[in-house]
């Protein structure tokens, strides 16, 4: 599960606070209201927590903003060695940071945040934010190749953690905030509340679930209302409409889908063999190993690529509009598939997202810009190459293949590119699930020594229905008008439970034992109906899951199995041993 | 209140509520003016780069401009003259892909605005999209502007008339011209050149009109007097031509397009045996010369292109035409007054043809060839202008 000399966590706090204080632990907290009061409330409290990680975000953005600014110069240009030194520097102090101040900023955020939730009862601690917006705004403004964020992700929860703690939340309350600040943090930084709610279900809870559906909702929007009320509505990049000339242009996207995911399943095998090796070198080299990264993604800059440092936004956007040849596409995909890895495996606390989106829309316009040479019939722009590439690269990478896609048409605003980002993303997601079965994420949390659920791991679960382990039903099936004496005739050589169907519906069950009791007590001229208790027996449906069936089988011995469009046909029994039986079946498989 | 009820209170829903919209309103004051500052701090910035990007641009520096233009929008995304700015320099560095999509969100964002139109005519017209470019000028002339509107219209209506006779489309042309005369203030300048873009649209009616309007408010003006000449004598009035031509070489001696006009002008008016109150002694001596220029025409002609004028000789057109020339000749060497009506169109006729044939074989005539071959085309008129 891990990989080799993988010290014990450090990204990841190993235990709660001693004196319970960061916790309510029982499972009520002083919070005495109805069931349905405090779920109101806690709707309210997701639109703070909204309104909050929005205005952290919007800070943590002019954060980045000015640290570059200040540090590389309003247009960085190659050739000027602000562009190593700055993010060798840097890149010293933020190292010292996190080692001795914010030990658990480390890395992206988002397996952090999944981990407050799973294992840590929702508790991030407040220190977390504040080092997460200091380090990674250090690191992404002085070029570190990294994005900011899965680091707004996870401030955002934190944010959340903290205040429900402030307010004495139950322990079941408080495990729901992580998530909703981590979609906060995310919409915000995104400016897409759509992508921000997919992403978060999709990775971090890992379930649809309809209790907090609504709260992640509300603080993603509340969060994308604050970020657009100070930083404006537009989209982040701006391309023209797509318009499919012919339905066999699809083909040259399918291309990209496939050149994308074998860039993904690279990207993370790169991140996944390095990570581990470099976190097994001798603790000091922690305070050289950012530094180090910088220093290469600095001589990558001076020599002529200032574009792969930083999250690179506006880059995107000039690869989107022509700006760089085809070829100078392929030579920045490649340069920050290499910085990336570089940045994330030294531990500079920083995302992966924007990176992702860096390394496709240039993959992408590389190889419209191939096909475009071949076939000059394609109508496809760079633009849209790009975008597609974006799409393609979040889907395969990320392994969000849902989320991949809304991203693609809330950061560009068009809804005309549905159909090939639909195209490609799956071929790169089926390509990169083929030959990298663990997900990126998944993989650094098991580096990490931890295991944490996922949706496409639960999406691969074969999931045991009712139907598969049910019986036949024993004969004869008897009917509620039978008399009693009737009924033991046909079943006074037979053992074992045999189901009632009762009129007008319902399903009862009875043994030989008790109808020659009720024959001994003068009964037998009586109808089953009449003579047997009044107690309907729960019924199944051949398409219901076996834990569904759990909760019956214990307490019945034989649980009938229905018909959905007509209760009184009968498809079989389940049993507890049925279904044990199955169970035991699967794993021996 | 003791410090436990005060407690129980700050517990209460209402209460933990109205402390988080403290607390936001609080918080959104402060991030508002932290936002402020810093968007104050990169407009300064973009502001530098955009003077800096318009430096580069005057210098003739396309792709520095570009650079500084994208550098600015960088720290002012939405500023509209930053976007006009890199779309113009985009399309001066002939990335005119790039530009058309910067151009369309603008237009998308402002579609009345007169220079996001005229850029979009600009990059269609130099992408040779005729209809789109049309289009984009239309609405610039029609658009919003900002500061002296009439002017830039009326400069969007020039560049639009130009673009057309680029393109060769006179009528359009045409109209678009009509239409901008009709609305011309009281500018002898500005009509001027309207006038002298009726010529080129090769409206020379119109022309005149608008040269002869100008010399009214100005009796010197050279140009009028040079352009109401040429276009007289595009008319075939080369009467009115002559005297334009006349005061136009006057005023400005140097102008040898003028008086070459002038001369020929002359010649078409001298040589015209057609020409009504001239004797008949005249009339022969005209139609004589013709005739004798014709001659000299088809002898240089033939020598110049090595062609056997001979009557032997095989080579069509030419000779034939040599040989009903010197059938001709004793018979207008016998010529008295009052000749025949018939004899005089019979002779013309034979001049215009050689005019005709010797300048499909020789190209351009002598003034006085040249005057004859006009004077052959007024004979589709109606007549030179008495």
């Amino acid at each position: 599960m891990t990989g080799p000399g993988v010290p014990a966590s450090d990204s990841f706090p190993t235990s709660l606070p001693a004196d319970g204080s960061a916790l309510k632990r029982g499972g009520r907290s002083w919070f005495t209201l109805s069931t349905s009061r405090e779920e109101r409330f806690f709707l309210l409290l997701a639109v703070f927590i909204g309104l909050f990680s929005g205005l952290a975000v919007v800070c943590f953005r002019l954060a980045i903003d000015w640290t570059r600014i200040s540090m590389l110069g309003p247009a960085p240009e190659p050739h000027s060695w602000r562009l190593i030194a700055t993010p060798t520097i840097v890149g010293l102090i933020v190292a010292v940071l996190v080692v001795h101040v914010f030990p658990l900023v480390r890395g992206s955020g988002v397996n952090q945040t999944k981990a407050a939730l799973y294992i840590y009862n929702g508790y991030i601690p407040f220190r977390t934010a504040i080092g997460k917006f200091i380090t990674a705004a250090m690191a992404i403004g002085s070029g570190q190749s990294l994005g900011p964020e899965d680091p707004s992700l996870q401030i955002g929860a934190s944010l959340a953690s903290a205040l429900g703690r402030r307010l004495e939340l139950s322990r079941e309350r408080l495990r729901l905030l992580a998530p909703v600040g981590a979609a906060a943090g995310l919409a915000a930084a995104f400016n897409a509340p759509i992508s921000a709610v997919l992403f978060v279900i999709e990775e971090v809870i890992g379930r649809w679930s309809a209790g907090i559906l609504g709260s992640v909702v509300l603080s993603a929007v509340s969060s994308v209302v604050v970020v657009r009320w100070f930083l404006g509505s537009e989209p982040l990049f701006r391309i023209p409409a797509v318009g499919l000339v012919r339905p066999t242009e699809l083909l040259a996207y399918a291309v990209l889908g496939v050149v994308g995911g074998l860039a993904a399943v690279i990207f993370a095998k790169a991140i996944g063999y390095f990570r581990p090796r470099l976190r097994a070198w001798p603790r000091w080299t922690q305070y050289l190993q950012p530094a180090a990264a910088g220093l290469i993604i600095g001589i990558i800059g001076f020599l002529g690529a200032p574009q792969i440092m930083g999250a690179g936004y506006e880059y995107m956007d000039q690869a989107m509009h022509d700006q760089f040849t085809w070829k100078m596409l392929a030579i920045l995909a490649l340069l920050k598939i290499v910085a990336t890895t570089l940045s994330f495996v030294s531990g500079a606390p920083g995302g992966m997202f924007a990176p992702t989106l860096f390394v496709g829309a240039m993959l992408g316009g590389a190889v419209g810009g191939v096909e475009r040479a071949l076939y000059p019939g394609l109508t496809g722009s760079t633009a849209t190459y790009a975008l597609v590439g974006m799409g393609v690269l979040f889907a395969a990478f990320l392994r969000v293949p849902m989320t991949s896609v809304f991203m693609v048409l809330e950061v560009s605003g068009n809804y005309s590119i549905i159909v090939p980002v639909i195209l490609a993303n799956t071929l790169a997601y089926l390509i990169s699930r083929g030959l990298e079965p663990v997900p990126i994420f998944d993989l650094l949390t098991r580096q990490d020594g931890l295991d944490l659920p996922s949706l496409e791991e639960q999406r691969e679960q074969t999931v045991l229905r009712v139907e598969d382990a049910m019986k036949p039903a024993p004969t004869p099936v008897l009917e509620a008008q039978y008399s009693v004496d009737q009924a033991l005739r046909r079943v006074q050589d037979l053992t074992g439970t045999f189901l009632v169907r009762m009129s007008p519906s319902g399903w009862g069950s009875v043994t030989p034992d008790t109808l020659k009791r009720l024959v001994g007590e003068g009964k037998g001229e009586l109808s089953l109906g009449s003579a047997l208790p009044i107690r309907n027996l729960p019924y199944l449906h051949p398409d219901l899951t076996l834990e569904a069936a759990l909760r019956h089988v214990y307490h019945v011995p034989l649980v009938p199995v229905v018909h959905r469009a007509d209760f009184r046909r009968l498809e079989g029994v389940i049993s507890r041993e049925d279904v044990l039986e199955k169970y035991k079946e699967q794993e021996d498989d | 209140m003791n410090v436990a009820s005060l407690k129980l209170l700050t517990r209460r829903p209402p209460v933990i509520v109205a402390g988080l919209v403290v607390v936001t309103v609080l918080a959104f004051l402060g991030v508002n003016r932290l936002v402020n500052r810093f968007r104050e701090q990169e407009k300064a910035l973009a502001r530098h780069l955009y003077e800096h990007g318009m430096q580069a641009q005057s210098a003739g520096q396309p792709e520095r401009a570009v650079e500084s233009f994208r550098a600015a929008l960088g720290y002012a995304h939405d500023n509209f003259d930053y976007q006009l700015s890199l779309a113009r320099a985009l399309r001066d560095t002939g990335r005119t892909a790039e530009s058309e999509t910067y151009l369309i969100g603008l237009w998308e964002r402002s579609p009345q605005e007169g220079a996001v139109n005229l850029a979009l005519g600009r990059l269609f017209a130099r992408e040779q999209l005729f209809d789109k470019a049309i289009q984009y000028y239309h609405n610039a002339i029609y658009g919003l502007w900002p500061g002296d509107p009439e002017t830039k219209r009326r400069d969007t209506e020039f560049e639009l008339i130009g673009f057309l006779l680029q393109h060769k489309a006179y009528p359009q042309a045409q109209a678009e011209l009509i239409t901008m005369a009709a609305a011309l203030p009281d500018d002898p300048g500005l009509r001027l050149r309207v006038a002298q873009l009726f010529a080129q649209s090769q409206d020379y009616e119109h022309a005149l009109a608008q040269f002869q309007q100008v010399l009214r408010s100005d009796h010197e003006s050279k140009a009028a007097l040079y352009g109401a000449g040429q276009a007289a004598f595009q008319l075939g009035r080369y009467r009115t031509a002559q005297g334009y031509l006349r005061n136009a070489v006057r005023g400005d001696p140097q102008n040898a397009q003028a008086a070459q006009s002038l001369k020929i002008a002359s010649l078409v008016l001298q040589a015209d045996p057609f020409a009504p109150r001239i004797s008949d002694a005249e009339r022969n001596k005209r139609v004589r010369a013709a005739f004798q220029a014709a001659g000299d025409r088809l002898d240089n002609c033939a020598k110049s292109k090595q062609i056997d004028l001979t009557p032997r000789s095989p080579s069509g057109g030419l000779p034939a035409l040599k040989a009903q020339w010197l059938e001709m000749a004793p018979k207008l060497a016998r010529l008295r007054p009052p000749r025949d009506g018939a004899d005089l169109d019979e002779t013309m006729d034979l001049v215009f043809e050689i005019e005709q044939q010797t300048q499909a074989a020789c190209g351009t005539p002598d003034d006085l060839d040249q005057a004859l071959l006009l004077l052959l085309l007024t004979q589709d008129r109606s007549g030179v202008e008495r």
